[in-house]
């Protein structure tokens, strides 16, 4: 399994085995389920990210060496390649009021629980409206691009990086960026 | 060479230190079970005054020893497995020694198996103390401007059963090295023998509202026939709600 | 040993980036410009709360009521832990580690850009509702930062109370959508060879820090709505009488409480584990043994709680106490793994440097009086003294500041271009150091005398000698954060300027311009190692044990 799963299933590992130590130890309610939960959470989160990886092909670890790896044993040699695919490394969204105004329309909505219903419904409201404006931001900048960082895997030799492929200059990005900043933007 | 003039410094650091922490003072207890908590106490400062010249040492030596003399790098050493396991372990075998013997101090301090020779309850409440002996009508009320006075006899078994009118107080008093929270809906109880008299002073010690630091109390601990003479004549007294004399 | 290093390649000047008007900065989704927000909102509310502290000190430096009443007081040191714990320590962390993260992982931002920004306006927010407590009739809340009930729902009935539990459940949810958004980041976007097993300490620590906080700020946030619903809408959760139980709001409230003190100093860990090694021209000592101490003490944390609670007289008492005494084994580990990387190196002391080792000093300390009072015997007598004052402050402002520091003064130039100047830092850490330990040293001694903490004033003559001391050291520690402001002006203006790479770092950050383009990174480097830096300045003709090319390298040594 990745070491991100590992690390997941071992915080859990230990919420369940302090849960039910502390069940038979206190039979304290309070405590025992928030370490059981703490031992759902992450377990939950980590066997996902076994599941995704699995369906990806899995790292060719065998199923002791992964165990082994689990409980902290580290592997005599790496398993597998140690690379990890690249993701879409480079991606930044315009700048943008909407969480700004997002923000404001949760602390309006809470603290209108101190001073009564009409603070509640104009957070609600200006929450409303920035989430709104967020998705609909989302959606533009999908369909008509964003700045792209110029960033890609290296080539295998150490120092700086030639890259074959041409890229956007980052005085382009910044001019892109200025006229990406519209209504909504 | 540079390193061996250092050394004297180190042991004058050391000595220094050691002597700082045990100035640094275990308090002194009035009670049986005090004392427990004070020789549990001197064991932990002892080893903790070791392990911090122990690491002070080891810092302080690193830096003089080791400073850059030179454009060198020098040997980039990324670990060493036996090192990480011998302070993993020595670590974890001395905390599992403190732990034993914090065990067995707290069974002592912890202890109310015995009979109790005199049982008071003590209610806080905002701002002071009242304290009633049980079976023998005499009680005790504060305020915090009259400051109450919990009388009781020396050498004998104290139990205490201590409840809260109203927010989250503690009682302590700190000569006896020893406190309890006072919580509403929850009676706790727990045994204090006085191995000495005298006037000891007591404090609430959990924050409970405006006049918290006003809510002050004293435990005079007397001979028995003293106690004897003084609880039949607050019993007279009644609930008149004196500090008592 | 003779080094060959390769001449660095020059690498693009970066555009001079504006800092931009007030729309720039309140728009921006840019990981670099909220992290700065952060760490200047945090640092304001720090010097509020530092402010509060004085007002304590100045109170407490005699007997006798001298400059405020009693509610006043316990107002202040309401707030004043409350700024400082809820506002400050953990933010201020948040904030490096938004800016810090990304470069170290070589990614161009966080995961999620725009809810980065949420959280930070959320938290600011949050603050301005705390902080608007000070303002509305009855004043700010005076219940401790704790806030336990019944006094904090029965006994205190003003709206500064609300006000307070909203702002900071405003406030965790800040903490909440950040942390998925980090772990998210360092999780799934690293750049290709970096392994989790090469990602920087830093990243590490922020990694386990964003964890607890995913896990123990929920807790929190439930304790404030049972807080909120017992004080406006009749709800008995707490209130004996009604059946309710008391020690349930403890157990809710420290379920999060002490991760919550390992929230605030793990990302400080792993600044330490940065800034050592690089002055000390050496590798991490023990890079593996740190990262699992870092997860043997975020486990443990969670283990710990009712060790707030030892002397309520109803928890069990042996687990908490031997939960709280392991948790000395692998804050061990860490330190003598700094003392590891230091033994044998070439160390240079810059002011980074020695704030890291006046987080060494400082902070074993604070560790060692924790240890004490992990044994619950110890705690009976001490719990709610200023034994425990002195103990927490060793850790938080020894620990806290000073790492605080010796992040500030490393990566200044990264941030900013410039140098901040290090004759200035060292006078800021000597007065530091001194006034410091004569704040708090003192006040293990009344402490262990018995004198109990949260009071506006005290009746034994035989504490105010100590309580003098304490006060001028206070002040003496806030001149020690008025040199360092003093440092950031003038720096900031006329700092000598930093270069890429001033102090020959070993991580990401390093390899791009001061301070780095937009999107971080003009080009990227190959991550064969932890040390990236390291490895691209001594290249292929490093022959020694750990270079790039040194097929040894990534054998594990098990």
């Amino acid at each position: 399994m990745t070491d991100e799963a590992g690390i997941l299933l071992r915080v859990s590992g230990f919420g369940f085995a302090a849960g039910i130590v502390y069940w038979f130890l206190s039979y304290e309610w309070l405590g025992t389920v928030c370490l059981l939960l703490l031992g759902a959470g992450p377990g939950f989160a980590g066997l996902i990210l076994v599941h995704e990886q699995r369906q990806r092909g899995g790292t060719g670890e065998s199923r002791a060496a992964a165990l082994r790896r689990l409980a902290g044993i580290p592997p005599r040699d790496p398993p597998g390649s140690q690379e990890l695919e690249a993701e879409d490394l480079g991606v930044l969204p315009l700048p943008t009021i909407w969480p700004l105004a997002a923000s404001l329309g949760v602390a309006m909505l809470l603290t209108g629980l101190i001073y009564g219903l009409w603070l509640v419904i104009l957070g609600l409201g200006l929450l409303g409206y920035a989430t709104w404006g967020w998705l609909a931001a989302v959606n533009r900048e999908n369909r008509y691009g964003r700045i792209q960082a110029s960033t890609r895997a290296p080539s295998p030799q150490s120092g700086p990086v030639s890259d074959p492929r041409p890229q956007p200059d980052p005085a382009d990005a910044d001019q892109r960026r200025e006229t990406g900043t519209g209504p909504g933007g | 060479m540079q390193p061996r003039r250092r050394v004297p410094a180190v042991r004058w650091f050391a000595v220094t230190a050691l002597a700082l922490a045990a100035a640094g003072c275990a308090p002194n207890s009035v009670t049986e079970q005090g004392e427990a908590a004070r020789n549990l106490y001197l064991l932990f400062l002892y080893i903790a005054a070791v392990v911090y010249v122990v690491v002070a040492a080891l810092v302080i030596w690193s830096v003089v020893r080791y400073r850059r003399r030179d454009d060198e790098l020098p040997k980039q050493t990324h670990g060493n497995n036996k090192l990480e396991l011998t302070w993993t372990i020595i670590p974890t075998v001395i905390v599992l020694v403190l732990f034993v013997f914090t065990l067995q101090a707290q069974d002592k301090i912890l202890d109310n198996s015995g009979q109790a020779d005199v049982n008071v309850t003590v209610t806080a409440f905002q701002w002071s103390w009242r304290f009633t002996y049980e079976g023998a009508g005499a009680e005790v009320l504060g305020t915090p401007e009259s400051i109450p006075e919990m009388v009781v006899p020396v050498g004998q078994r104290i139990r205490v059963k201590l409840v809260s009118a109203d927010v989250v107080h503690s009682f302590y008093v700190p000569q006896t090295l020893f406190k309890r929270q006072a919580i509403p809906g929850v009676t706790n109880e727990f045994d204090l023998t006085f191995d000495k008299t005298g006037l000891f002073h007591g404090q609430c010690t959990q924050f409970c509202g405006l006049q918290h630091t006003d809510m002050v109390f004293r435990v005079r601990v007397v001979s028995q026939n003293e106690y004897r003479s003084w609880l039949a004549a607050a019993a007279r007294r009644g609930s008149a709600g004196q500090p008592g004399t | 040993m003779a080094t060959t290093e390769l001449p660095l390649p020059a690498l693009p000047e970066a555009p001079h980036e504006e800092p931009g008007g007030i729309v720039d900065w309140l728009t921006t989704v840019d990981h670099k410009k909220i992290g700065l927000l952060y760490i200047f909102t945090s640092f304001a509310i720090f010097l509020a709360g530092g402010i509060l502290s004085l007002l304590i000190r100045t109170e407490l430096a005699q007997p006798g009521l001298q400059t405020m009443g009693e509610n006043t007081y316990n107002q202040v040191f309401t707030m004043h832990g409350t700024l400082m714990i809820f506002l400050f320590a953990a933010q201020v962390s948040t904030g490096l580690a938004n800016y810090l993260v990304p470069l170290q992982i070589g990614a161009a931002d966080v995961a999620f850009p725009r809810a980065n920004a949420m959280s930070y306006w959320l938290y600011l927010f949050g603050s301005l509702i705390v902080l608007s407590s000070f303002f509305v009739a009855g004043g700010p809340a005076a219940v401790a930062w704790t806030a336990y009930p019944p006094l904090s729902t029965e006994y205190f009935q003003g709206t500064g109370m609300d006000l307070w539990i909203i702002g900071l459940a405003v406030v965790g949810i800040a903490g909440i959508l950040g942390a998925v958004n980090l772990v998210t980041t360092i999780f799934r976007m690293r750049m290709p060879g970096m392994t989790m097993f090469r990602t920087p300490l830093f990243t590490w620590g922020v990694l386990v820090n964003q964890l607890l906080i995913l896990f123990a700020f929920p807790p929190l946030t439930v304790a404030f709505v049972l807080l909120f619903m017992e004080r406006n809408f009749g709800a008995r959760f707490f209130d004996a009488a009604a059946g309710g139980n008391q020690v349930l709001y403890q157990h809710v409230f420290w379920f999060f409480g002490h991760p919550e003190v390992y929230i605030i100093i793990l990302p400080i860990f792993g600044v330490i584990s940065e800034v050592i090694p690089v002055f000390s021209r050496k590798p991490l000592f023990g890079y593996r043994a740190m990262v699992f101490a870092f997860f043997g003490i975020a486990a443990l944390s969670f283990g710990v709680w009712a060790h707030h609670m030892f002397t309520t007289g109803v928890v069990y008492l042996p687990y908490f106490s031997i939960m709280s005494l392991l948790i000395a084994v692998p804050t061990g580990i860490k330190i003598f793994n700094w003392i590891g990387t230091m033994w044998r190196g070439s160390i240079t002391f810059s002011t980074a440097m020695l704030m890291a080792l006046g987080f060494i000093l400082v902070f074993v300390n604070g560790g060692i009086t924790g240890g004490m009072i992990a044994s619950p015997p110890i705690d009976f007598a001490v719990n709610d003294t200023y034994f425990i004052v002195s103990h927490f402050h060793y850790i938080m402002v020894g620990g806290l500041l000073f790492g605080m520091f010796a992040a500030f003064y490393f990566w200044f130039p990264k941030i900013t271009g410039k140098l901040l100047s290090e004759r200035i830092g060292r006078w800021q850490f000597w007065i530091f150091l001194v006034g410091f330990n004569l704040t708090f040293f003192p006040q293990y001694l009344v402490g262990l005398d018995g004198m109990p903490r949260r009071i506006a004033d005290y009746q034994l003559e035989r504490w105010s000698s100590a309580n003098l001391a304490s006060s001028v050291g206070a002040f003496l520690t806030g001149l020690s954060v008025l040199v360092f402001l003093w440092n950031f002006v003038v720096s900031v203006r006329r700092g000598q300027p930093a270069g890429d790479d001033p102090w020959e770092g070993n991580s990401l950050e390093w390899v791009t311009t001061s301070p780095p383009p937009h999107h971080n990174f003009h080009h990227l480097p190959e991550v064969r190692s932890e040390r990236p830096a390291f490895d691209r300045r001594h290249g292929p003709a490093f022959a020694g044990a750990g270079a790039a090319t040194d097929p040894e390298r990534d054998v594990d040594r098990g």
